[in-house]
């Protein structure tokens, strides 16, 4: 088979259904990262568009242009738009077009969830702008406090909108950070070690983890919000045993790792370009993978210096102010290796390159005010003043857009195949970095002279005019710019001559392919010796086409690829990927008559959303079974590898645990929550506690003991080639134990709209009940795959993951109950 | 997947840590404690938590330095490492409040 046949077979194989009906049934990371790229920018015009008319009501006092209440939709739907729609999406959509092509595979882990993902973050995104069209879109700010958003305070449906519509779209950054997760661990190319792996890689990997354990508390705070809202728990309202600072606590927990969750994939973006612009390698590989981790980490530990002037006391204050201090030094390592990389090397003024040098002057300056609002003291004089909006700007549009416009033009001629004629973009860069800067230091200036942030409006004698007007001129300037890159980059895809593969001489992975890329990316894998596999084998590309890498030879219509081991990069399993189908667009659709029911008050509909999901994850999930056992395949190069249905860690099992990750920290947010209004609020201790029953803690605990015994021992017998029919069934019946305790303490807990204390206790038992209904569908999936003869002791991949889910319920379900009667217990 | 752990564990227990004691300062300030010989007992606590909070730190450093359980590929060693110091000089600086500032002001 040459080049060319092989290019067609696999373009057979690999490519979407034909014309407009293709983009509702592909699963294909070309294809999806395209789209979420194309929809982030969709909503970062909508945003900017918001931002415009901020700075038309702002230009000059008294200004009549907006009243106040459309004024706080504006305001809250363009930081809304910018953190949830536009900047988080715009990672996930450059991760999942990227990651494949630079790890040296053929897709990501989970194709289906990708496009579930992008599902979910359409619909949840309209959601929101269709709330703004109708004037009723959240009107809180974009952080939503509790009280001002409270029933009470916000009656209307705005509030609401934000809260569902939100959690609507997280869905989609959880999908993306368990997919991401999994794919830059397990699907890379053979012998592409951890210590080989492109830098972007390591910063998706970090970000995803920082997604899967950052969004959690806030998923968290607008599901108990709602709750407060909908049904009277008063989990934030203080008189009846709640506290509004709880809503800050979550908030914040996922709000802080947020901005670090922005910068580090357009720090990724800057290691990847920087190098290929400055004609040499990343100097201090090592030490960027450890700043990374350590960002990561430090960003965790920073939430409160957002709530500096709630009342906390000295020494805690102290804490968060230090470990903000602390978070600039990761960063400087960053910034010195990059710039100790332009010093060896031969800097090149490219387009990117100058969007680069914007990144370098304006973070530089956002790091420096974020290290004076760290000082406790000057916080409480800038606090909620235009000196922290326009620091936030500087922080993320110059550690976010800027290098996202590098990373754009950088990868323009691979999403397109086609050569930049037109100079706009420069001009344009001018435009964007003289605007955003004559209108941010313009709101420093004007918010250390007392203006504080989200004002409709002001009088003339507060002395705020010129100052205003000199930053409404500058956002214009900005928009201008803006507008121009976006018409360059139209210019670019629509008229500009064929390029050559490429342009730039970069040495990673992504460049060994035509371009524009095709559906299958690479014709066969490559074998990754050096962390920049160009430099090493120039001739790369053409080896691979030719189909001399693994998996070089199309057969029996499979979309295949393989798995490698952690650390090794040795390779591990074959992987079999689904077809393209609409059951992504579906189920998204139907979480969303989920989410839409709930913010419609229509409940009767919610039990039917909820049911649909369950049919279709199940039908999901049945369509990957095999009836038969599968031998060992052979990949190219004299290897041959299992099946992954046949492993016991498969990427489901990957999925699972990393899934499972992002659920055990919104369940430790719950807890923290518990601890928090039990020790801080005021109204404690409850009128009345939960009353104990040693019988319903005895069968939950029994029943939480049993399950993953069963489970455990289902597994072993299907090993051995037995029935695991009759274990899987006990663990059903520990599954149904553990579910009437928690069942049983949401019935019985005190009244939940009277105290938050039986508030919490409905939820804790909700979240029990709930998780127990997961595996009991999940063991009910298994013993109907068994009962099929779609389990063997060869196809045994299903038994782990639900043994995963069931420990996992377990120890939640143990805890929960232990939580819930030990307080009436303890005399 | 012990490469990404030996990578992730010290930084993880200084934020379990940090968290730890946060929260402990939290309780004590709303439950005070009688004094131990004319010393504050919530500071004795808080002080006693920072200590093992460091403590800890320097077992998980000399345990990456350890050759026995350090990790075989060179970057990944450097990394791991280097995870080891940010959560040792995390834990010193973050939590140096303890020493030098008056507990429930």
């Amino acid at each position: 088979m040459n080049a060319l046949e092989r290019h067609r077979k696999l373009t057979e194989i690999w490519a979407s259904d034909k014309g407009f009906k293709g983009w509702f049934s592909t699963v294909n990371h070309n294809d999806l990262g395209r789209m979420f790229l194309v929809t982030a920018f969709f909503f970062f015009i909508v945003g900017g568009l918001l931002a415009m008319l901020i700075r038309v009501q702002l230009a000059t006092p008294h200004s009549a242009f907006a009243g106040p209440e459309i004024y706080n939709q504006i305001f809250t739907m363009h930081g809304t738009v910018m953190m949830f729609l536009f900047a988080i999406p715009t990672f996930e959509g450059l991760a999942i077009y990227l990651l494949p092509k630079m790890l040296g595979t053929r897709d990501l882990a989970f194709p289906r969830l990708t496009a579930y993902g992008f599902w979910c973050y359409a619909f949840g995104g309209s959601m929101l702008i269709v709330a703004m069209l109708f004037g009723i879109a959240p009107d809180g700010g974009w952080f939503m406090y509790p009280p001002l958003t409270s029933a009470i305070h916000s009656p209307g449906i705005n509030a609401d909108f934000w809260l569902i519509g939100i959690t609507f779209v997280e869905i989609s950054a959880i999908a993306a950070a368990v997919e991401i997760t999994v794919s830059v661990l397990k699907y890379r190319a053979p012998s592409m070690s951890l210590a080989k792996m492109p830098i972007f890689a390591w910063y998706a990997l970090i970000t995803a983890l920082m997604i899967l354990t950052g969004f959690p508390p806030l998923i968290l705070g607008s599901v108990l919000l709602e709750l407060e809202r909908a049904f009277g728990l008063p989990f934030f309202q203080v008189d009846l045993g709640g506290d509004s600072l709880l809503w800050q606590h979550l908030f914040w927990l996922f709000g802080h790792p947020e901005v670090y969750i922005i910068f580090l994939p357009a720090a990724g973006v800057i290691s990847t370009v920087l190098p290929v612009m400055c004609r040499t390698t990343l100097l201090g590989y090592g030490w960027i993978v450890s700043a990374a981790v350590a960002l990561a980490f430090l960003s965790f530990g920073l939430w409160v210096h957002h709530m500096f002037t709630t009342g906390i006391p000295h020494m805690g204050l102290a804490f968060f102010s230090a470990a903000s201090t602390l978070v600039a030094v990761p960063t400087g390592v960053q910034i010195f290796a990059w710039i100790g990389t332009m010093w060896k090397g031969r800097p090149e003024l490219h387009l990117p390159m100058l969007h680069i040098l914007g990144f370098f002057f304006t973070f530089v300056i956002g790091g420096l005010t974020g290290v004076m609002v760290a000082v406790v003291p000057f916080d409480w004089q800038a606090h909620d003043t235009a000196f922290i909006t326009a620091h936030l700007h500087y922080v993320l549009f110059g550690g976010f857009v800027f290098p996202i416009f590098a990373g754009v033009y950088y990868w323009l001629p691979h999403f397109t195949g086609r050569k930049r004629f037109f100079c706009l973009g420069e001009l344009a860069f001018a435009l964007v970095f003289v605007g955003f800067h004559v209108t941010f230091l313009a709101m420093h200036w004007v918010g250390l002279l007392g203006q504080r942030r989200r004002i409709p409006t002001y009088a003339p004698e507060d002395g705020w005019t010129a100052i205003n007007l000199i930053s409404s001129v500058g956002s214009f300037i900005l928009a201008i710019g803006i507008a121009m890159i976006l018409v360059d980059v139209v210019l670019h895809i629509v008229t500009a001559h064929r390029g050559r593969r490429n342009p730039w001489n970069a040495t990673t992975l992504e460049w060994a392919m035509i371009t524009p890329a095709p559906a299958y990316t690479f014709a066969s894998l490559p074998r990754i010796t050096w962390r920049d596999p160009l430099s090493a084998e120039p001739d790369l590309a053409v080896s691979l086409a030719r189909g001399e890498g693994y998996l070089g030879t199309p057969r029996h219509n499979w979309r295949e690829t393989l798995a490698v081991d952690i650390a090794s990069g040795k390779p591990e399993m074959h992987v079999l990927y689904p077809a393209n189908t609409r059951l992504p667009i579906l189920m998204s659709a139907v979480t969303g008559l989920f989410f839409l029911s709930l913010l419609m008050k229509f409940y009767w509909t919610v039990p039917l959303a909820m049911g649909g999901v369950a049919f279709l994850a199940w039908k999901w999930v049945w369509g990957l079974g095999l009836r038969q056992d599968q031998a060992v395949q052979s990949v190219g190069h004299g290897l041959s590898l299992p099946n992954a249905a046949t492993v016991a860690r498969s990427p489901g099992w990957w999925g699972t645990a990393f899934l499972l990750t992002a659920n055990a920290t919104f369940f430790g947010a719950l807890l923290f929550g518990f601890a928090f209004l039990w020790t801080i609020a005021p109204g404690w201790p409850p009128p009345a506690w939960f009353t104990p029953s040693i019988f319903e803690l005895g069968v939950g605990i029994s029943g939480a003991a049993l399950a993953p015994l069963a489970i455990r021992h289902a597994t072993r017998v299907n090993e051995s080639g037995g029935t695991p029919f009759p274990t899987v069934i006990l663990a059903l019946c520990g599954i149904v134990a553990l579910g009437f305790a928690c069942a049983s303490l949401m019935w019985r807990a005190p009244t939940p709209n009277e105290h938050a204390y039986g508030a919490t206790m409905l939820v804790l038992g909700g979240y029990g009940t709930f998780h127990t209904a997961i595996s009991g569908l999940m063991g009910g999936f298994l013993t109907a795959q068994i009962r099929s003869g779609y389990t063997s002791a060869n196809r045994r991949a299903a038994f782990p993951i639900v043994g995963l889910w069931v420990k996992y319920t377990s120890a939640t379900g143990v805890i929960i109950l232990l939580a819930a009667h030990l307080p009436g217990l303890i005399p | 997947m012990t490469e990404v752990l030996r990578i992730l564990i010290a930084p993880l227990v200084w934020l379990a840590s940090f968290s730890a004691i946060y929260g402990l300062h939290g309780l004590l300030c709303q439950n005070a404690l009688a004094a131990v010989a004319g010393f504050p007992a919530e500071r004795a606590v808080l002080m006693a938590a920072y200590g093992v909070a460091i403590a800890l730190q320097i077992i998980l450093l000399w345990i990456l330095h350890h050759p026995r359980f350090a990790a075989p590929s060179g970057l990944l060693r450097f990394v791991s490492r280097a995870s080891g110091w940010t959560g040792l000089i995390a834990s010193v600086w973050t939590l140096f409040p303890v020493v030098a500032l008056p507990t429930c002001f």
